[in-house]
């Protein structure tokens, strides 16, 4: 039996603070489609999805419908490309991509993420082709999303990786002017990429992976700030309280992803995964991080204290999400992507949250440099040095970072640029000394892997 | 077997429940379910006993009566058949929420219990609570009704939802479980 103010409670969540399940995504695994003839591959690739994903949607749909929590996003990830194609060509590389794309919509999902290479180490000869692919795999298609992982704790950072991902992220860029370099709001570039991660761009299904599997991600940024604000009503709080507030609402949130996220896989006849609680934001009001800052008592995201409190609000989510679930996985935290958050590209847009500032508070949150449009006129070295930078972050830091990073071509800083859906819009952020082309990132070979003693 | 069940229905104050607890003890019938709800100022209080053999519904109702004479108690007591089974009540049914939000209205419950009823549906569990204004919060109804496999769910849903339409109530429509998730740990 439930009392009124639980049933309420949980109607308000849904109605009025945008709790959603952000996508239940599909992994399935493309080892057993391997073939040396393209032909065969793409037959192969094409029955083994459909197989698994045919009824995805559908039941996505019923299952969110029985409980009226919306699956927003139905989506599938899939073995790298660069494993499972790896004797393929770069153009035989943009086909597989088409192919790929042409799957999303028969299956009717909107992305479909795995064309992507783990070269932490160094590039096989898959790994090449599957870079140089890019750009016009991304941009030749709509629903296909790249991931390309540059560094790892244990391997140290790529470095010629990342001075050709900035190359490719720059003739992405360059082969979608018309649409802002819009082929780069596919293209995520990371150090300890997850395996099991649902959200795109980065979603792929690692190679330690079931044959398919199911895996949620929760989000529901606008119930934690409307617990904050209903608990501060005529009170001053502790951080201390407000974290445990945090952490509990989280809890909740993972709940319900768990409920939907193993009836799918349950209805499906595939195994449940885990439940990747990050507080995704969308292009809404009311479903913002940047409204959560707000409701901490700091004026905007990227004041003094926004470090500070996005730990704190990291933290507490991971906590929260580790206590519902014992399946908690992907990245499980909070997310900072500026033209996906109408109140982080606003607090941008101001000047309050500069790059600078964002790129030290991603050694604290999820992700990293995300969504992130630039002036198109940056260098390839700057931006490989951005990327290194970020990788280094979460190289030492042994956690996950990622870049995704929009280098509009025709744009300066202050100019707006417009991606559209889940992807938004923001002005482009200033980038101190773009115009650089310092040697450092041309060096190549690989930043060593760090000590893990003697840790300051 | 002779199981009764006594409804006591009257004015709430401390001690009823003692009271009739206490008569029905003397008359020697064991307690086996009590359940009692408060409605503004009434009582309303639910009890199945195990009485004597011999023990006829009558007799405990008029010395229950006679008992509590002047106390303003109604109580009603009979034999209860616990061999029929109730449609709706098979085991396996899924319990759904259904919660109404909006302006009060002559006719509501009515409205929507009927519905649910004519697709045969049991409500297990209804709470209501009208107090007019224009705060959408004060104006509630949450029925729990078990849905079988006998029932036509999407069309039951969906007669629901045309019906709240109508009347400008925003609907919810949810399985027991996200509620579960969500409040029990």
């Amino acid at each position: 039996m439930f009392e009124d103010h639980e049933i309420m409670s949980t109607i308000e969540m849904v109605k009025n603070e945008n709790l959603d399940v952000r996508a239940v995504t599909l992994g399935i695994s493309l080892f057993d489609c391997i073939s040396h003839d393209l032909l065969v591959f793409k037959k192969n690739i094409r029955k083994k999805i459909l197989s698994h994903a045919s009824e995805l949607v559908e039941t996505c749909d019923r299952v969110g419908e029985k409980y009226g929590i919306q699956v927003v996003n139905k989506r599938i990830s899939i073995s790298p490309i660069a494993l499972v194609g790896a004797c393929f060509s770069a153009d035989q590389m943009v086909e597989i991509a088409h192919e790929l794309n042409d799957i999303a919509k028969t299956v009717n999902i909107d992305f479909i993420g795995g064309f992507s290479a783990l070269v932490e180490k160094g590039m096989a000869k898959g790994d090449k082709a599957l870079i140089e692919a890019i750009p016009r795999a991304l941009t030749e298609t709509q629903r296909v999303c790249a991931s390309v992982n540059v560094a790892t704790t244990k391997a140290g950072i790529n470095m010629d990786a990342v001075l050709e991902m900035s190359k490719a992220i720059k003739k992405a860029a360059a082969m979608t002017a018309d649409d802002d370099g819009l082929a780069c709001a596919k293209l995520c570039v990371f150090a300890n990429i997850p395996q099991d991660m649902p959200f795109m761009a980065g979603a792929y299904l690692g190679v330690g992976q079931a044959d398919a599997v199911i895996n949620v991600g929760v989000s529901g940024p606008g119930v934690v700030k409307r617990a904050i604000e209903r608990n501060m009503e005529g009170q001053r709080l502790t951080l201390g309280k407000i974290a445990e507030i945090i952490k509990r609402t989280a809890c909740k949130v993972t709940r319900v992803g768990e409920l939907i996220g193993r009836e799918v896989a349950d209805e499906l006849g595939i195994k449940f995964g885990v439940v990747d609680l990050s507080l995704a934001p969308t292009p809404t009001v009311g479903d913002s991080i940047g409204e959560i800052f707000q409701a901490l008592g700091l004026s905007h995201i990227g004041v003094p204290g926004s470090t500070a409190a996005l730990a704190m609000l990291n933290d507490a989510v991971k906590k929260g999400g580790a206590f519902a679930s014992s399946h908690v996985g992907g990245l499980s935290g909070a997310f900072i992507p500026v033209s996906e958050d109408l109140n982080i590209a606003e607090a941008a847009h101001k000047g309050y949250l500069t790059i600078e500032k964002l790129e030290a508070m991603t050694c604290v949150c999820s992700v990293g440099l995300d969504m992130v449009p630039v002036p198109g006129d940056i260098t390839v070295q700057s931006l490989a040095g951005i990327i290194a930078d970020e990788m280094a972050i979460g190289m030492i830091n042994a956690k996950t970072t990622a870049t995704r990073i929009i280098p509009v071509p025709g744009k300066k800083a202050g100019d707006k640029v417009h991606f559209g859906g889940l992807l938004g819009a923001a002005r482009i952020m200033d980038v101190p000394h773009a115009h650089l082309e310092d040697e450092f990132v041309t060096f190549g070979g690989r930043i060593p892997a760090p000590i893990h003693s003697l840790k300051n | 077997m002779n199981k009764l069940i006594i409804t006591v229905l009257g004015k709430d104050r401390p001690g009823i429940i003692a009271q009739v607890t206490t008569d029905l003890f003397d008359l020697e019938c064991n307690l086996e379910n009590v359940n009692q709800m408060i409605l503004q100022n009434q009582f309303a209080g639910f009890f199945i006993v195990e009485a004597p053999k011999g023990l006829s519904p009558e007799s405990v109702q008029a010395d229950l009566t006679k008992r509590n004479n002047g106390n303003g108690l109604t109580i009603h007591v009979q034999t209860l058949d616990t061999v029929t089974q109730v449609a709706g009540q098979t085991p396996g049914a899924d319990i759904f929420l259904i919660t109404t939000i909006g302006p009060d209205q002559k006719g509501l419950v009515s409205r929507f219990s009927s519905i649910i009823a004519s697709f045969n549906a049991n409500i297990v569990n209804l709470k209501a609570v009208f107090k007019g204004g224009s705060d959408p919060n004060a104006n509630i109804m949450s029925y729990q009704v078990a849905v079988t496999q006998e029932v036509d769910a999407p069309a039951l849903f969906a007669a629901l939802r045309e019906k709240a339409e109508e009347l400008a109530l925003d609907i919810r429509i949810q399985h027991r479980n996200i509620f579960a998730a969500i409040n029990k740990i």
